[in-house]
């Protein structure tokens, strides 16, 4: 819903509301098997980026991107690019580093170490490094904390996060064909992306009779692994305004906020509890708004039931009620609060939480970019008709909130509205 | 009823810390960290105690009963040497003795479907090699069940 025009409040800085904006975000195409580096993956992307904020390479002078020791580094991207940078780092981590860098770069550009901020995820998620834990590390020697897991056949991000969502089954009656809603409508999302790396819809009776990879979740339960790099650029309000987009600004962030016990996250509080209990306290008073004045959510989908966790404990729904949150109807094209317009990790690609961030930002320009027909004045016209290979433009958005994952323990978030 | 018997688990290494828990698994006995000063049990054992800060840390002994706390079945195998076992149930448990310290196993000689939220079990120890035994799990008498 709209808000307030001029609300800064002087007295409380650290939060920077509507002082920061996303200027830009570019992607590569989504596939499995790129044929390409994560190197000459990150250039396209960030390249696209650099063109979509109609800005010359030049204008960035500083670099971030993150990953689990399988992508490159800002400074090769950087050097293809021909810029010169002010400052960048290589930053450890998967899910939930999106949100988190986005706080970083607002950081950096208000100590003066840099004015824009390019933030990248290059990955070969399906032929390189499979985020499914299949392959070479599966293979490492156990050790130290990991006594907890590997030695009884326990290992991927599937079978780490099901017993959250075995034990909300059971705290609440939750059930999996009100889960499998998310892929339903994710999926009906998806065939409206022509960049979706898969575009066909889905049913719930679809996803509760695909097989079992790990109880309670089966395979269309579980996102796509995919090849692709993707980046959002990060400036001030001021310089962003004039830029060539519609101005999208940032509200509020709160990042890599843990539970206690980060490795263990069950040892402390309800294991169907999970981070964002405490990043809504972080979230909600930084951005100064709540869940009822957002028009659109990004809830990390790496599985349906992250998707609704999330959504939960950020106060979306009452606790306990996510299973009702996320099947009624809320959540897709059409709802009051639609989740992942673009089809998320489910559907368009696993991009580690960057393309939900994208897909916000588009959303916020009004300018998803659909299958609509393209005006006289090269904007899309869109028709709100959100039938299979139509429309996914959400109508009159205002405010959007992105909830990224990186386990039941971690969670970074943001607030973006329409400036 | 899973079929262990063609699995080669990997062997956990033991590092400083964890070296008391295996050699008391090794003996037969389940023995968890606890601290000296505020009386946490916690798992897998750590430098300090994540209550209190308190390096007072001992190894000691508690009964390997509890109740089934959260569980998944794996029915896909990212680990291949877990092949010939699936489906199997890996489950949490939360024991009687030490409700801070959750243990993870599988539980065994008993059918998946039988891994329920709530199901009572007790441990039992499985020698994977000379140095390492790992313990492990199964139903409890049926009548607590």
């Amino acid at each position: 819903m709209p808000l307030p025009r001029q609300e800064v409040d002087a007295t409380t800085p650290k939060y920077l509301r509507d002082k920061y904006a996303i200027a830009g975000v570019g992607e590569t195409t989504y596939t499995r098997g790129s044929g390409r580096t994560t190197r000459a993956l990150g250039t396209w992307a960030v390249r696209n980026a650099i063109l979509d904020a109609g800005l010359k390479p030049s204008d960035i002078d500083g670099m971030l991107d993150y990953s689990g020791g399988d992508s490159t580094s800002a400074t090769f991207i950087a050097g293809d690019l021909g810029i010169r940078l002010n400052f960048y780092m290589d930053v450890v981590g998967g899910g939930s580093s999106t949100e988190a860098l986005i706080g970083i770069a607002i950081g950096l550009i208000e100590a003066g170490c840099c004015k824009t901020v390019a933030i990248f995820r290059s990955m070969n998620g399906f032929s390189q490094v499979r985020i499914g834990g299949t392959g070479a590390r599966s293979a490492a020697p156990v050790s130290g904390d990991m006594l907890h897991n590997r030695a009884y056949g326990w290992q991927s991000a599937g079978q780490s996060f099901a017993p959250t969502f075995m034990r909300h089954m059971y705290d609440y009656g939750t059930t999996p064909e009100q889960v499998a809603h998310v892929k339903m409508f994710h999926s009906r999302h998806a065939s409206n992306n022509p960049k979706a790396y898969y575009k066909k819809r889905f049913t719930v009776e679809d996803v509760v009779n695909s097989r079992f990879i790990c109880k309670p979740l089966h395979l269309l339960d579980c996102c796509v692994e995919t090849d692709n790099a993707t980046c959002v650029i990060v400036t001030s309000a001021e310089r962003a305004k004039d830029m060539k987009q519609p101005l999208v600004l940032i509200r509020g962030v709160v990042g890599r906020c843990n539970k206690p016990r980060l490795d263990m996250h069950y040892q402390h509080g309800p294991i169907s509890t999970v981070a964002g209990h405490y990043a809504k306290n972080i979230l909600w008073p930084n951005s100064g708004v709540g869940p009822e004045d957002v028009d659109i959510t990004g809830s990390y989908d790496a599985f349906t039931f992250t998707t609704m966790l999330q959504l939960e404990d950020y106060g979306f729904c009452k606790k306990g009620e996510g299973g009702r949150y996320v099947s009624d109807g809320t959540i897709g094209l059409g709802g009051r609060r639609p989740n992942n317009t673009s089809g998320g990790h489910l559907c368009e690609g696993y991009t580690h939480g960057m393309n939900m961030v994208i897909e916000n930002t588009r959303q916020l320009r009004h300018d998803a970019d659909d299958s609509c027909p393209v005006g006289p004045d090269g904007k899309r016209q869109h028709t709100y008709d959100y039938r299979e290979g139509g429309c996914r433009q959400v109508r009159n958005v205002e405010v959007s909130a992105n909830l990224g994952w990186a386990n039941p323990a971690t969670a970074s978030a943001m607030v973006m509205r329409r400036g | 009823m899973s079929d262990w018997s063609k699995v080669t688990r990997p062997i956990p290494v033991p590092n400083e810390w964890t070296q008391p828990f295996w050699d008391a698994a090794k003996r037969g006995v389940l023995e968890l960290q606890r601290c000296q000063n505020c009386g946490h049990f916690q798992h897998p054992p750590y430098a300090t105690c994540t209550q209190c800060v308190s390096t007072d840390l001992k190894f000691e002994p508690v009964r390997g009963a509890g109740t089934i706390y959260a569980y998944t079945i794996m029915y896909h195998t990212g680990d291949k040497r877990f092949a010939t076992a699936v489906p199997y149930a890996s489950i949490i448990v939360e024991l009687d003795d030490a409700p801070g310290a959750l243990m993870a196993g599988n539980l065994l000689n008993a059918e998946y479907t039988e891994a329920k939220v709530g199901r009572r079990v007790e441990v039992v120890f499985e020698k994977l090699n000379d140095d390492i035994t790992l313990p492990q799990f199964r139903l409890a008498d049926a009548a607590s069940g």
